[in-house]
């Protein structure tokens, strides 16, 4: 049987909800669609695509400050940032929640970083399923799926009359205490993406072609924003510095990409990827070599946000065919 | 007669690459959604085929030629992305000698979006009276009668609002911002080795992605373009979350214009008014 709640009944949950705790979900802001704070489900967009920015930034927010620091009686004194306010994401795609639980490999591996960590911890997800995959999604390619339940604390997926609930874990358990579900024989359909990238062997195949002027070609045409890298949900390269206002101190970090000139830079001047296809390669490495290598999974989850937002159209599943192709022909050649 | 400017910029790319005039031409080929333009690069004459030109060409491939100091290069520019070369020419950033320059008379550009089928025109064609490239060695297209002056009716409609409005606006802009820099980076004005937002000593911006910090970046970004923005308005169209960084730079193009009675990049030999001390010039400052 499945279980169902009804778009109204959806609605004054969510109200009751956000009397109680903060709401983040998509609604329209300009012409954009994004994850804000909401106070009322109106205000909520439940049929989009997906947000113009990944909802990472709640675990991982662009500037957060890690502690700060005040001189007392002659010493100095520490406070390290406590994240208390517990929050309810609504709404989050299959893609992005599986981005978010990727990102605990780095961050929760130890030492544990303690700000995600907390965020997690306060964090209970919503998932909601796509009906229709957007032409620049693939997450079936990247070991997902449009109605993928397994890192979301309930999911919904969108049926005739409400939406189909699946429990996931104790915090969606509690969080629906009390809700009245109805018993239904309706099958939630199942959406399919049906892109379908080659991304099988990708770590063997990007081995092999490594040192291949693929990649100095492909930089010609980047111009190394980081566009690319603040609307992943996978991207978590930061910067920190300290910034002193008024006698107190706070050590910032924020968001930074391997896009950007100077990022390896070091002391002295020397900088290890100082041109440009190196910067690219970079990029392309840490999503389909090292993180795999690292922690398991490809670093990408094919939400298909940099495809759109690329302004010269630098398209990830391209380079993973392409990266396929010339591993293959560099592979014969060595044989 | 798209098809036949695509055919034109093949044959003369074709003829570059086979006599060895240049070592690349920068052109524009379909991206990876068989619609819209994106940058090519080709250095052999057997892939010139790559090459296209319709009204999805959107980027100013000028700023390309900032890597390519010192390489015999081929460009290809519609009427905005000229006065950006001359730009460049101007403050001596890349050398004439080294550049062919494929004009093409611009049919006006369409909203840019991956897979987004649009034939709205982008802003930028409203106010552009150079549809004619002013510098070109090789001209694609007959060239057009340019409109009249440009009344700058979106600054105008932006002054109606009162201080107030205008800064809760801008501080809304700002939220939005998460300063990936993709307008500077598209920006063929932008070349500075160390950008001011970038330096640690002093430290001009703060480091946070936050409103205040925001303001700050966009606002001096503008006032670096003041009297050199030509005006192509890349950086908005590359702003992931839709800032209208136009509302800035063209209220300094009005302001330059109206004191100097000067256009940025209109010739490759201009003195740009505010790196320019005259004699004679009225200070307006304590006379």
């Amino acid at each position: 049987m499945t279980k169902i709640i009804g778009k109204n009944e959806l609605e004054s949950w969510l109200s009751g909800i956000m009397k109680e705790r903060t709401v983040f979900a998509p609604t329209r802001v300009d012409d954009l669609i994004l994850f804000r704070p909401v106070r009322s489900a109106n205000e909520i967009v439940f049929d989009y695509e997906n947000t113009n920015l990944s909802p990472k930034e709640l675990f991982f927010p662009r500037t957060e400050t890690l502690f700060t620091a005040v001189p007392k009686d002659g010493d100095i004194e520490l406070t390290p940032t406590i994240v208390d306010q517990e929050v309810i994401l609504f709404g989050i795609r299959p893609c992005d929640a599986r981005g978010i639980a990727i990102l605990d490999g780095p961050f929760l591996d130890e030492p544990a970083d303690s700000l995600w960590a907390q965020h997690r911890e306060k964090t209970t997800m919503i998932g909601l399923s796509c009906t229709k995959p957007a032409p620049q999604c693939f997450c079936t390619s990247m070991g997902s799926a449009p109605n993928d339940a397994s890192n979301v604390d309930i999911m919904l997926t969108q049926v005739e009359d409400g939406y189909a609930v699946e429990t996931i874990t104790e915090k969606g358990e509690k969080l629906l205490q009390g809700v009245e579900l109805r018993e239904s024989d309706v099958q939630p359909p199942v959406p399919t993406c049906d892109v379908n990238i080659p991304a099988e062997g990708i770590v063997e195949a990007i081995t092999k072609m490594f040192d291949d002027p693929y990649w100095s070609r492909l930089a010609d045409r980047c111009i190394h924003c980081n566009v690319c890298a603040y609307v992943c949900p996978t991207c978590y390269c930061f910067d920190i510095r300290d910034r002193t206002d008024k006698g107190k101190t706070e050590r910032i970090r924020t968001w930074e990409s391997c896009q950007s000139k100077g990022f390896t830079r070091i002391a002295g001047g020397y900088d290890p990827r100082a041109d440009k296809g190196t910067r690219l390669r970079q990029r392309f490495c840490h999503k389909l070599l090292y993180f795999p290598q690292q922690f398991g999974a490809l670093g990408c989850v094919g939400c298909g946000r940099c495809v759109i937002a690329c302004p010269v159209n630098i398209d990830i599943r391209e380079i993973i065919s392409d990266v396929q192709k010339i591993g293959a022909e560099v592979g014969q050649g060595s044989n | 007669m798209v098809a036949d400017f695509t055919q034109q910029i093949r044959d003369k790319a074709k003829e570059l690459l086979e006599k060895g005039t240049v070592e690349c031409v920068i052109g524009y080929e379909t991206g990876s959604d068989g619609f819209s333009a994106r940058p090519a690069f080709i250095y052999e004459s057997a892939e010139v085929e790559r090459l296209i030109f319709d009204n999805t060409c959107s980027h100013n491939l000028v700023k390309y030629l900032l890597n390519k100091k010192g390489k015999p290069t081929a460009v290809i520019v519609k009427g905005c992305d000229s006065r950006a070369l001359n730009l460049l020419l101007s403050e001596k950033q890349i050398d004439r000698d080294n550049i062919f320059i494929i004009g093409v008379v611009c049919p006006g550009v369409v909203e840019w979006g991956w897979n987004n089928h649009s034939d709205q025109l982008q802003i930028r064609c409203n106010w552009c009276r150079q549809h004619n490239p002013v510098i070109y060695d090789f001209l694609v297209g007959e060239p057009v009668t340019e409109g009249p002056p440009d009344d700058f009716a979106d600054i105008a409609a932006m002054e109606t609002k009162s201080t107030e409005e205008r800064e809760a606006f801008w501080r809304e802009q700002a939220e939005h911002c998460v300063r990936c820099y993709a307008c500077r980076q598209a920006c063929p004005g932008c070349y500075c080795i160390d950008c001011f937002v970038e330096q640690l000593d002093p430290e001009w911006v703060g480091i946070r992605i936050a409103p205040e910090e925001n303001l700050m970046w966009n606002t001096i970004r503008a006032f670096h373009l003041a009297g050199r923005c030509i005006s192509c308005n890349e950086c908005e169209r590359v702003c992931p979350v839709n800032i209208p960084l136009s509302l800035l730079n063209r209220r300094m193009e009005r302001e330059v214009l109206g004191l100097f009675d000067y256009r940025a990049g209109m010739s490759e030999d201009a003195v740009a008014p505010l790196i320019t001390f005259m004699k004679d010039e009225k200070l307006g400052i304590g006379e």
